[in-house]
């Protein structure tokens, strides 16, 4: 596989990545908020051109299904299902947790756990196994508060990104955690790139499960009467 | 040579894609409602509205694609509502519509549904003669709307408080009836005769061209709470829509007086309902205007309509760039 496309949208940064002929050839991020709808297509434009690359040559697109911003998910899957529709491509979905977990700086077979700041107190978390090239997956993502997650993860290290702005008075829970340093401060969809073609290869050739958003919260949280 | 478009509506609950040849050969009008997707919680509920949407446009276009027997390479324009509706809804019609125009090199047009309504009648009935008045009873709206050429329109009346079509599924509701409310009040409409029920005719006497319908929902919520659930719901409801029609179409007879008008249009989705059309024709004969109705599929929520006004929107190269934006409210 030479030739790919990455997105990452469920974050409140825009994340595009090419590769081209094997080689990163480019990888772009930027604060860009509600935004992003605005300007993902002209911003991808503008780095397949100066890749000199078209859509037409693309061999895989890979885009992050949350769990993260709901609506800021469904454009990047929206863009991403539309150009794998059109174009006929393989498009492979990667989890935020474990793009997270890609980005830690862990040694050979140690476990640990990703965690994402989700809302206010909030976090998702899912334990990974460091093995060979990346982070494989142990179990499900799971959701809790910031302050139980030091019972929850034991003694085991973590992997820890919150987005902004950081939420005060969980600095205590914070500094029970033995927190593994981050190779990239920011989402990094160069790591998107690299884990979808990971995944791509270990199922060999065999359909990829569908691209599906993970929102791991319901729509609405109560019924209501008019 | 005429062109062939491919449109999409996610304004609300419906995920709607249509292709149109020319500006009235509909090739496909594929229409997914989620009405029992939200029944659980009596109304839409946006989030799930977002979702579903995202779940099913793409097969949805496909299909639309495979009825109408066309390829992606065929296309020469891409629509999509742009506004008004749900802000997370219509962003996911728009970054499809964006996604499938980039990469086809194609012109790309935001459309607004409110505008697109009435050209349901365009699409059906052909080109229509300027100037023109709309009833457009949607679901959140009830607007009159004075067109005097295309792409050129005003609102002159509007719902200050409950839109019709919302007083009409409320009060469905309150009398245990699942959403839309709609085709139930209309067939009881229509078997019915209102008898001794008399409910009031919000602001009919007040010379503007704006509508309330909050009162008359209040009011059927007091008639229910005074005579209990036993009550006779055919001839009441009947009694109910009745109002309901005649404060549109005196409204709307008032407004085509008032501007000089001949010819009006219905459309939005009430206006499937068989009794009001009765009424519209009645009252259009009655006050000499030449009326335009669209079938019932092309009242509610669609993209043939959508298409169609695209059509036009492209022969006159009003175009829009990749960086469209949704918008929530009926004027960006």
């Amino acid at each position: 596989m030479t030739n790919a496309l990455a997105i990452d949208t469920t974050s409140e940064f825009l994340g595009l990545a090419l590769m081209k002929a094997g080689r990163l050839a480019a990888n772009h991020y930027e604060a860009t908020g509600t935004e992003m709808n605005r300007s993902i297509l002209t911003v991808l434009d503008d780095l397949l051109a100066r890749a000199a690359l078209k859509l037409e040559d693309l061999e895989l697109i890979a885009v992050a299904r949350g769990p993260g911003s709901f609506t800021g998910t469904r454009i990047g899957l929206a863009v991403a299902k539309s150009f794998a529709l059109v174009q006929g491509l393989p498009l492979v979905g990667v989890d935020t947790l474990r793009l997270l977990a890609a980005q830690g700086e862990a040694a050979e077979g140690e476990c640990f756990y990703a965690v994402l700041n989700c809302v206010r107190d909030e976090v998702y978390h899912a334990a990974f196994r460091w093995e060979g090239e990346g982070p494989q997956p142990l179990g499900e993502i799971g959701m809790s508060t910031l302050a139980a997650l030091p019972e929850l993860v034991e003694e085991a290290p973590v992997v820890l990104r919150r987005f902004p702005p950081e939420q005060p008075g969980h600095e205590e829970s914070l500094a029970k955690l033995n927190r593994l340093p981050l190779r990239h401060p920011a989402p990094d969809c160069a790591l998107l790139l690299s884990e979808a073609l990971r995944m791509h290869r270990a199922h060999g050739g065999r359909p990829l499960p569908p691209a599906e958003p993970i929102y791991l919260k319901p729509e609405a949280f109560r019924k209501w009467k008019p | 040579m005429e062109t062939l478009g491919l449109a999409i509506d996610t304004t609300f609950d419906d995920t709607s894609v249509a292709l149109l040849r020319g500006k009235q050969a509909l090739l496909a009008n594929v229409t997914l409602s989620q009405y029992a997707d939200h029944a659980e919680f009596g109304g839409v509920v946006p989030e799930r509205a977002s979702r579903k949407h995202l779940e099913v446009i793409h097969p949805l276009i496909q299909r639309a694609m495979a009825e109408a027997e066309v390829e992606f390479r065929d296309l020469d324009w891409v629509a999509v509502s742009n506004l008004p509706g749900l802000m997370g809804a219509i962003l996911v019609g728009v970054t499809v519509a964006k996604s499938l125009a980039y990469q086809l090199g194609l012109p790309l047009m935001g459309i607004n549904h409110i505008e697109a309504h009435p050209y349901a009648n365009f699409l059906v009935h052909g080109e229509l003669e300027f100037p023109l008045l709309h009833l457009v009873a949607a679901g959140g709206h009830t607007l009159l709307i004075h067109q005097e050429d295309h792409f050129k329109w005003r609102v002159v009346g509007r719902s200050v408080d409950d839109a019709a079509g919302e007083c009409v599924d409320k009060v469905a509701k309150m009398f245990g009836h699942p959403m839309p409310g709609g085709p139930v009040v209309d067939r009881l409409a229509m078997a019915h005769a209102p008898g001794p029920y008399d409910f009031p005719r919000p602001l009919l006497k007040d010379p503007g061209l704006d509508f309330s319908f909050s009162g008359l929902k209040t009011a059927m919520l007091y008639f229910l709470r005074d005579h209990g659930p036993r009550v006779d719901e055919g001839p009441v409801l009947a009694a109910f829509f009745a109002s309901v029609a005649e404060v549109l179409t005196v409204k709307t007879v008032r407004a085509a007086r008032q501007l000089g008008v001949s010819t009006v249009t219905v459309s939005g989705g009430l206006a499937a309902s068989r009794r009001l059309r009765g009424a519209f024709e009645e009252a259009c004969a009655e006050a000499g205007l030449t009326l335009y109705y669209p079938p019932p599929n092309l009242c509610t929520d669609n993209a043939a309509m959508v298409a169609c006004l695209a059509a036009y929107r492209h022969e006159a190269g009003l175009h829009d760039d990749l960086t469209l934006d949704a918008h929530a409210n009926l004027i960006a």
